[in-house]
């Protein structure tokens, strides 16, 4: 493509109308993976708030007649999706269970976030020796397997849902502070800083009210995908059996421990619970990746064939920063 | 380039001492201990005072952290496992091979996949192939690995009876294992029946395993090869007449490397610091199955010097990646 025929590209497309969430929400819209996403992430909710009304059985009621001659009756017109080992109906508990997955992600996430966020504004901001003691720390945390230090986390807690979430948000608290920690070291040295700080305004000032609302958009994109980690990593604990202790708990996890017997008679209680999992952490990826699209402000106003390269140039970006977070001092030319 | 890897040897030095604080204090914290976990409901009051002394587990804090320093750097020795009995450093040899063994696997599956799948998705860029590859990728990493396991295990183990499920080799199987690499014992054995055997038993695990880094490799092939194909040089290949593939081989695959490489070592450091699950449900005698174990047993000199020599490792192979990235970029400057 020629510059003439790039800069008439340009200014044919329409100017960003509104904010820049506006503007990312009209683009978020028109992106046909981030609806998917949304849809299947609102019906699991909508499962979870109305899971009374909507699952035909209790979740937890032992009905040893149900299960018959053999374990375990498979798909009928009584029972969509079977009945488990001790007849207890799967459909009601893979409904039930998405509470249990919505829930520990948020809070989960929310936890790792809101440490990870003050650690990481106080870091970027401030620099110095409060950074590198700060992100020393991070590394240190980093440096210990994620799924050992949530298993070690839990092990230290004791098993149960609560602990799970603890956890998981430990786990999540270095990825936050990294990234805000990068996307303040951006803003600072943007003009907007520079003029605030030239007509006097107070540091903490400039901190929350004008580096951190700009740093807001990567750490929302951040989130989404961290949701759907978060609910990979506590089916993951629930399936070593650190879950909630009471057998009777609809974790999705959880009701994959027990399936390795049934394998052979029963593989519908291993795929049940198991598609539910992928569809929900597809469901946030989806959202996710469809937000980074639509909140990149140099995406603004643009599409088709800008998109291409954009997220070309993106994913390298991503690369790039994965190298470069690892040592400051790689620093592109 | 000397001066920036000396550099960053010493940098891991704090990370790698406050690594070893934070295991040390943080197993101390399990409740229960190991004399109760060792002895279970025979544990008297005696035979617990007993155990804590002989392990010098009554002992104050620091002087405990500090015997273990010394022990751990000064003398290589990471202590002796609570529940067998045997020396940490030599289960770490029996096992740590079994978890690179794996994760070598998983990244030739993910990488012989990945790359093919993420450079034609870019070349037939927006055509249903690159949906479908896409979506392939998201869909992924959305799957929990142990998920993946098990229906792995279930139709290529339980339905169709191809592969075994556990395990790295027939367990009626009697072989000398002189390096622990299974596939080089066979090698070295020159036993191609063993050989066969450790491979069939790698082959699910690996998929497992590789899933992820599959997906992730075929994403960032596909993005990185779309951002060099509209570079100026590619255009000026094509220009003088260079034929198409001599162009994709000479031009656009080998600038496109440089991330592909980055993330491919990235994920390594990732797959070697333990693959619990995967472990877990193909009960394979890996690092990441031992530790989990350890946490249950309370087997403390197993926990502090198997997640130790895990931090090690992927502080390590993140290095050597850094490393190869400054050498394969030479725009990258070091300062």
């Amino acid at each position: 493509m020629s510059v003439a025929q790039l800069e008439s590209h340009e200014i044919q497309l329409s100017a960003p109308s509104g904010g820049l969430w506006a503007d990312a929400w009209s683009r978020l819209r028109r992106n046909p993976g981030a609806i998917t996403g949304a849809f299947i992430v609102l019906s699991f909710v909508v499962l979870a708030v109305f899971a009374p009304l909507i699952a035909p059985y209790s979740p937890k009621k032992v009905n040893l007649d149900a299960l018959g001659a053999s374990c375990c009756p498979g798909p009928s017109s009584q029972h969509w999706l079977g009945v488990d080992q001790l007849g207890r109906d799967e459909l009601s508990r893979i409904v039930y269970g998405a509470r249990y997955s919505l829930v520990i992600g948020l809070v989960a996430v929310a936890a790792g976030l809101s440490i990870g966020l003050v650690l990481g504004a106080v870091s970027g901001y401030f620099g110095g020796y409060t950074d590198s003691v700060i992100m020393r720390c991070m590394d240190v945390m980093l440096a210990i397997p994620g799924l050992l230090l949530a298993i070690g986390v839990v092990a230290a807690l004791g098993p149960g849902l609560w602990q799970i979430m603890i956890a998981v948000g430990i786990t999540n608290v270095p990825v936050f502070a990294r990234l805000l920690r990068g996307s303040v070291l951006q803003q600072r040295e943007q003009d907007f800083v520079l003029a605030a700080r030239s007509v006097g305004v107070r540091k903490r000032t400039i901190l929350f009210g004008h580096i951190l609302p700009n740093s807001m958009s990567p750490l929302i994109v951040g989130a989404t995908l961290a949701m759907a980690t978060a609910i990979i990593d506590v089916a993951g604990l629930g399936f070593l059996g650190l879950g909630p202790q009471d057998p009777g708990t609809p974790e999705w996890g959880t009701m994959l421990t027990q399936v390795d017997l049934y394998l052979q008679s029963a593989p519908f209680l291993a795929i049940a619970p198991g598609i539910a999992i992928v569809l929900l952490v597809l469901g946030f990826n989806l959202i996710g990746d469809g937000l980074r699209e639509a909140l990149d402000p140099k995406l603004r106003g643009r599409t088709g064939k800008f998109k291409a390269a954009k997220t070309a140039e993106q994913a390298l970006d991503e690369v790039h920063t994965e190298a470069y977070s690892i040592d400051s001092e790689m620093v592109p030319r | 380039m000397l001066r920036f890897i000396v550099r960053r040897l010493l940098m891991l030095i704090p990370i790698l001492f406050g690594v070893s604080i934070l295991v040390f204090l943080w197993i101390r914290l399990l409740p229960g201990s190991p004399a109760e976990a060792l002895l279970g409901e025979r544990a008297t009051p005696q035979s617990i005072a007993q155990i804590r002394h002989q392990y010098g587990l009554d002992q104050p804090l620091y002087i405990q952290y500090w015997r273990y320093l010394v022990e751990t750097v000064g003398h290589l020795n990471l202590g002796t496992s609570i529940k067998t009995f045997r020396p940490v450093t030599e289960e770490l040899q029996q096992r740590f091979p079994a978890t690179v063994e794996l994760a070598i696997a998983a990244m030739i599956f993910a990488v012989s996949f990945g790359v093919p799948l993420g450079f034609l998705a870019a070349k037939k860029y927006g055509s249903a192939f690159d949906h479908g590859s896409l979506l392939a990728s998201l869909i992924g990493i959305s799957i929990p690995i142990f998920f993946l396991g098990l229906i792995l295990k279930y139709i290529f183990s339980v339905r169709l009876h191809w592969l075994p499920s556990i395990g790295r080799e027939d367990v009626l199987a009697i072989r000398s294992h002189p390096t622990n690499f299974y596939i080089v014992d066979a090698i070295i054995n020159g036993d191609p029946e063993a050989l066969w055997d450790t491979i069939k038993h790698l082959i699910l695990p690996a998929i497992a395993l590789g899933s992820i880094p599959l997906a992730i490799i075929a994403r960032i092939t596909r993005a990185s090869v779309l951002d060099v194909q509209n570079e100026d040089y590619v255009r000026t290949a094509r220009a003088k007449g260079l034929p198409p593939h001599e162009v994709d081989s000479r031009h656009v695959l080998r600038n496109a490397m440089l991330p592909i490489t980055t993330i491919v070592g990235l994920q390594t450091g990732l797959l070697l610091s333990g693959a619990v699950l995967t472990e877990t449900v193909f009960a394979w005698p890996g690092v990441g199955s031992w530790l989990k174990d350890a946490i249950f047993d309370r087997d403390y000199p197993v926990l502090q010097g198997g997640i130790l020599f895990l931090a090690i490792v992927f502080v390590f192979v993140n290095l050597i990646v850094d490393i190869s990235y400054a050498i394969l970029n030479p725009r990258i400057r070091l300062s």
